[in-house]
């Protein structure tokens, strides 16, 4: 049997159930974001872990020239390393049918002698290449699933200048791959680039590396310090062109992955404290209001003998009610939300599987949560209700002592209207309800800024990138550094109007304490393809003296314009040198770094080497430049700007307009709930005065006035604070998604806001019928009887 | 005469209103004995709701001590007054409060959930002539109706005490008298201490007691010989 307070409980939700519903639709918003967040931190890292460990990935990895495979035996005596595994890794060209522009075959060897001791692949189809087979390869996933190809099917490569036709024989996954694009990518394109597993002598004796190895990856023994390792195998393998090796922080594939936790677990956070702040503020209205209206039945129930607590607590549960039904939405849809968005990051993310793990402690915790913004709500109401002595809440509430608005004695009054004037003075008396109200609709307001600004910071950023910065068409990567003669090579392909000779070199940068591993490129003075913007979009230039580096760069070594940091080639004679940072470039992809190019020459001690160049090339003459740079044997690296662009827009494009539809949703979703929700509880608090002005003879519309008045007001006070909220959210939740990867700049166009604005008024609008309506079927004379 | 089940002496109870204090028992010597019923009367202002509410713990005197079967309810704190209030007092009021979202079943049964050893909501609605009009909200019942669902719920708890403050106000006559009927059945056959306010003289004939209250004093007592049966009341 239902206790009877229980009944009217139930019969109070039941009849307050718009309002019930709307506060739990905005609570179980936040709870699903928190749900679904927390979930895919779960998914990613419990599989990221198993995956790690299950198929053996590194700790430390590195490259050299050309090292002797007794080296790597050397590396395996370095105390804490568990395991080594020496491979031949080269980027070949490959050539697709179907697909016009060269790809990137990064072909990682295989040991014959020995299975894999890291890094072990996960075949998804065929199998292994068998012993002694040259041409027997097995592909990437993504690349395959990008262009089509089964166990089977054939590729031809240009390998080492040879062109060469391999056999797919297994589609495989490696957990050094899980993010699976060109090293300093900061994108995937999986219809260029793509791995290809190949066995060790086959490549080995094509790039003149028999018995020796250009890579490594280190695995090391718990406990072990990857910061001795690594000084030991850089000083071992230093006289074989060692690069300085590095641990998974600096790996592309395991920083990205790292990027992406980090970023989620920040949004983990954000979002349910907006969304649950504003349900609490809900709740606090709901109740207020409830407990008001129901003054002389708290009386009654004490004057039976309830007590204090029992009052307070059966309050409580209604809000409690709304945290249960918000938890339970919450959850499901955060459950199904997850799921679908564990399937997004599989365009990004590759593993075995990556089947989608409910984080039910996130549950429990938002359950928690939530209960306790509830209670925050509801208690400092609920305790100033049973705080009355019955007799004195049984007798009617005295008539409030209204006054004069301050508007109005400021001496405004002439030019209100009576109902102007009631309406001010409404909110003047309950100044913290109204404070709350425009806090819960700013908050409204500011959510619905946030999809706009995604997609004008996405359009800003592709603009600024593509169109503003890089003014060249292709950029062509040489496996080798070449001549003088390379560079003429490249500048009389067919179709190409101008060309710009880039020298990059590996280099490690270190300011104080930090420091970076990066790739250093040398650019012409006088260039004006490749264009270093800074944050006014103003062109900087190299100077012969000083490095240009990407802003974020700078932040994470913690330098300033102006420092000097040391540079330390990771190439050739290792030379080193101090210079000041001379320019901060604003990008938004990656970090990057900038020299004169003769200065990084004079650094290398060469005179007119190049390992690449800027193009721009003919529209007319596409086909054949793309025709004849697939035969260009030492270009192994070849990036098209309008096939980045568009590789672009499929996956974070396609990812930023999926969170930005679904955060669409959540904002409309919160507007309508604050709006209906102010106007069904100004609309209950008011109904015997305006029923009064119905009696003594207002007409409808002239009553509707006073309600609505109010509500106006109060949608009009918080829309200014809405959009500085939104303004500020926007800049907190795209410095929270910005990684080293890929930085959202803070743009908001006008249109955004204006999208905001008519969404929240329209919300109001709509709330406003809603009440409109129910405000002719306020039945007058019952309305008056009633003692309140 | 057996102890008194209230003690009253030098009951006062000052109200502060903004800047004005205005004193609405101004030192009240009482008793109530088992079984009685006891009708206050005096003018609207005389203080009869405010003794009324502090005997029934709804409200503390300023001044004065109040004894409960030898229990001070002067300086009981809100968990004892609740207690006291859940256990043995029974309220009727003039504007009925009931619980317009619960049946008057429900609203019966808001006290047969807390209380020690109540009776069935059914059999409290039974004795005030409700049992048909249980599962009925209070929108749907009348005013004497209402009346007596509250009245149900006041004894279905067995209080000691029964305190009506102008349970008669709102109704018109013959109803008025059905409700007077219940109350008065119910002190015969439970012999509950009943307590009735109005400012209507007539009503004083069917009391054991008649206290005139005016300004906060009491200021005439009156005992009847013998009680006049509600029925034959005239005004
Ligand atoms: N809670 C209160 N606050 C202020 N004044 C009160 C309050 N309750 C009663 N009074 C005042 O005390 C006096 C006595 O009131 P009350 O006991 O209700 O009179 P009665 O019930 O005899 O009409 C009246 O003047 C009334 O206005
Ligand atoms: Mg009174």
């Amino acid at each position: 049997m239902l206790a009877a307070l229980d009944r009217k409980l139930l019969r109070d939700i039941g009849r307050m159930k718009g309002q019930t519903i709307a506060v739990s639709l905005v609570m179980a918003c936040g709870l699903m974001m928190m749900t679904t967040t927390r979930s895919l931190i779960r998914t990613l890292e419990g599989t990221r872990e198993t995956y790690y460990q299950t198929n053996r990935m590194a700790d430390v990895f590195g490259y050299v020239k050309r090292a002797p495979l007794a080296a790597a035996d050397r590396l395996a005596e370095i105390a804490g390393v568990a395991a080594v595994e020496p491979r031949v890794v080269v980027d070949v060209t490959l050539d697709l049918p179907g697909v016009d522009e060269p790809a990137t075959g990064h072909i990682v060897s295989l040991p014959e002698e020995k299975p894999q001791s890291l890094h072990l692949i996960f075949l998804r189809s065929g199998r292994m290449p068998q012993i002694g087979e040259r041409r027997e390869v097995v592909v990437s996933e993504a690349f395959a699933e990008a262009n089509h190809l089964q166990p089977g099917d054939t590729l031809a490569a240009v390998i080492n200048g040879h062109r060469d036709t391999l056999r797919i024989v297994g589609i495989g996954l490696s957990p050094e791959f899980v993010f699976e694009a060109r090293a300093g990518e900061t994108l995937p394109d999986n219809k260029r680039f793509g791995v290809i597993w190949m066995n060790y002598h086959a490549v080995a004796i094509a790039y003149n590396l028999d018995g020796a190895f250009n890579d490594f990856c280190i695995d090391l023994a718990p406990g072990a310090n990857a910061a001795t390792v690594i000084e030991e195998a850089d000083r071992l393998l230093a006289r074989y062109g060692a690069a300085g090796a590095y641990t998974r922080k600096d790996h592309a594939s395991a920083a990205r992955l790292n990027d992406e936790l980090r970023v989620l677990h920040a949004l983990s956070v954000a979002y349910p404290v907006i969304f649950l702040s504003v349900a609490a503020f809900m709740v606090n209205a709901v109740l207020a209001r409830l407990v008001r209206l129901q003054r002389e039945q708290i009386a009654q129930l004490k004057a039976l003998g309830y007590s204090s607590r029992d009052v307070g607590w059966h309050y409580l549960k209604f809000a409690l009610v709304i945290v249960v039904i918000g938890t339970i939405i919450g959850s499901i849809a955060g459950r199904f939300m997850g799921e679908w968005f564990v399937n997004l990051y599989t365009i990004f993310f590759r593993f075995p599987a990556l089947d989608f793990r409910m984080d039910w402690s996130a549950l429990g915790l938002a359950l928690l949560i939530s209960s306790a913004a509830a209670t925050v709500g509801v208690i400092g109401v609920v305790r100033q209700a049973v705080k009355l002595p019955p007799a004195e809440a049984m007798r009617p509430e005295p008539p409030a002592d209204f006054k004069p608005s301050w508007l109005e004695r400021l001496g405004f009054t002439r030019w209100f209207s009576p109902q102007f004037r009631m309406a001010l003075r409404n909110i003047e008396r309950r100044p913290w309800q109204a404070v709350f109200t425009i806090a819960g609709l700013a908050l409204a307001t500011g959510l619905m800024v946030l999809p706009g600004a995604m997609s004008d910071s996405l359009n800003y950023l592709l603009t600024y990138q593509w169109n503003m910065a890089q003014r060249q068409d292709v950029v062509v990567f040489l496996t080798e550094p070449g001549s003088g003669k390379a560079f003429h090579d490249l500048e009389h392909l067919p179709g190409v109007v101008t060309a710009e000779p880039v020298r990059s070199v590996q280099a490690r940068i270190h300011f104080g304490p930090h420091t970076r591993k990066i790739p250093i490129t040398g650019t012409p003075r006088g260039g004006n393809l490749n264009r270093l913007l800074d944050s006014k979009g103003n062109t900087i230039v190299p100077p012969e003296e000083g490095i240009v580096m990407s802003a974020k760069l700078a932040e994470v070594l913690g330098a300033r314009l102006g420092d000097e940091v040391q540079i330390e080639v990771l190439e050739g004679q290792r030379a080193k040198r101090t210079a000041p940072i001379s320019g901060l470039i604003e990008d938004f992809a990656g970090i990057a770094a900038y020299m004169d190019l003769r200065a990084i020459r004079r650094l290398l001690r060469e005179d007119s080497t190049i390992n690449g160049a800027y193009l721009t090339v003919d529209n007319a003459r596409w086909p054949d430049f793309m025709r004849e740079i697939k035969d260009t044997p030492r270009s192994s690296i070849v990036l098209i700007k309008k096939e980045q662009l568009a590789a672009f827009r499929k996956t974070t494009g396609q990812m930023v307009n999926t969170l930005r539809a679904f955060y669409f949703v959540l904002a409309v979703i919160v507007a309508f709930g604050v709006v209906y929700n102010s106007a069904r509880i100004a609309l209950s608090e008011r109904n015997r005065d305006l029923a009064t002005l119905r009696v003594v003879g207002f007409s409808q519309r002239e009553v509707a006035a006073v309600l609505l008045g109010e509500l106006t007001i109060l949608v009009l006070a918080a829309l200014p604070f809405g959009l500085l909220f939104g303004r500020g959210l926007v800049g907190y939740i795209l410095s929270a998604v910005s990684t080293e990867a890929v930085r959202m700049p803070v743009r908001i166009e006008l249109t955004t806001y204006s999208v905001a604005l008519t969404v929240v008024l329209s919300a109001a609008v709509a709330s406003f019928a809603v009440v409109s309506r129910m405000l002719r079927k306020l039945d007058l004379v019952g309305v008056l009887k009633a003692r309140d | 005469m057996a102890s008194p089940v209230f003690l009253a002496q030098g009951l006062r109870k000052v109200y502060h209103t903004g800047e004005v204090d205005v004193v609405a028992l101004s030192g009240v010597d009482v008793e109530f004995h088992e079984g009685e019923l006891v009708v206050l009367l005096g003018p609207s202002g005389s203080g009869k709701s405010t003794l009324l509410n502090i005997m029934g713990g709804l409200d503390v005197p300023t001044s004065g001590t109040l004894d409960y079967k030898g229990w001070s309810l002067t300086h009981a704190d809100e968990k004892t007054l609740t207690q006291f209030r859940r256990s043995c007092v029974g309220f009727v009021f003039q504007f009925y409060n009931l619980i317009p979202s619960l049946t008057a079943r429900e609203n019966v049964a808001l006290i047969t959930d807390i209380s020690r050893d109540p009776m069935k909501p059914e059999d409290a609605l039974e004795l005030v002539g409700l049992g048909p009009r249980m599962d009925h909200f209070p929108s749907q019942l009348s005013g004497g109706e209402q009346q007596r669902v509250a009245i149900a719920r006041a004894i279905a708890k067995r209080p000691e005490v029964l305190l009506c403050d102008e349970p008669t106000g709102a109704l018109d006559v013959t109803t008025g008298l059905t409700v007077l009927e219940a109350i008065e059945q119910i002190n015969r056959e439970l012999g509950t201490l009943a307590v009735i306010i109005t400012h209507n003289a007539a009503m004083a004939e069917m009391a054991d007691r008649v206290l005139h209250l005016s300004d906060g004093h009491i200021v005439k007592t009156r005992s009847n010989e013998t009680r006049m049966p509600v029925r034959s009341l005239q005004w």
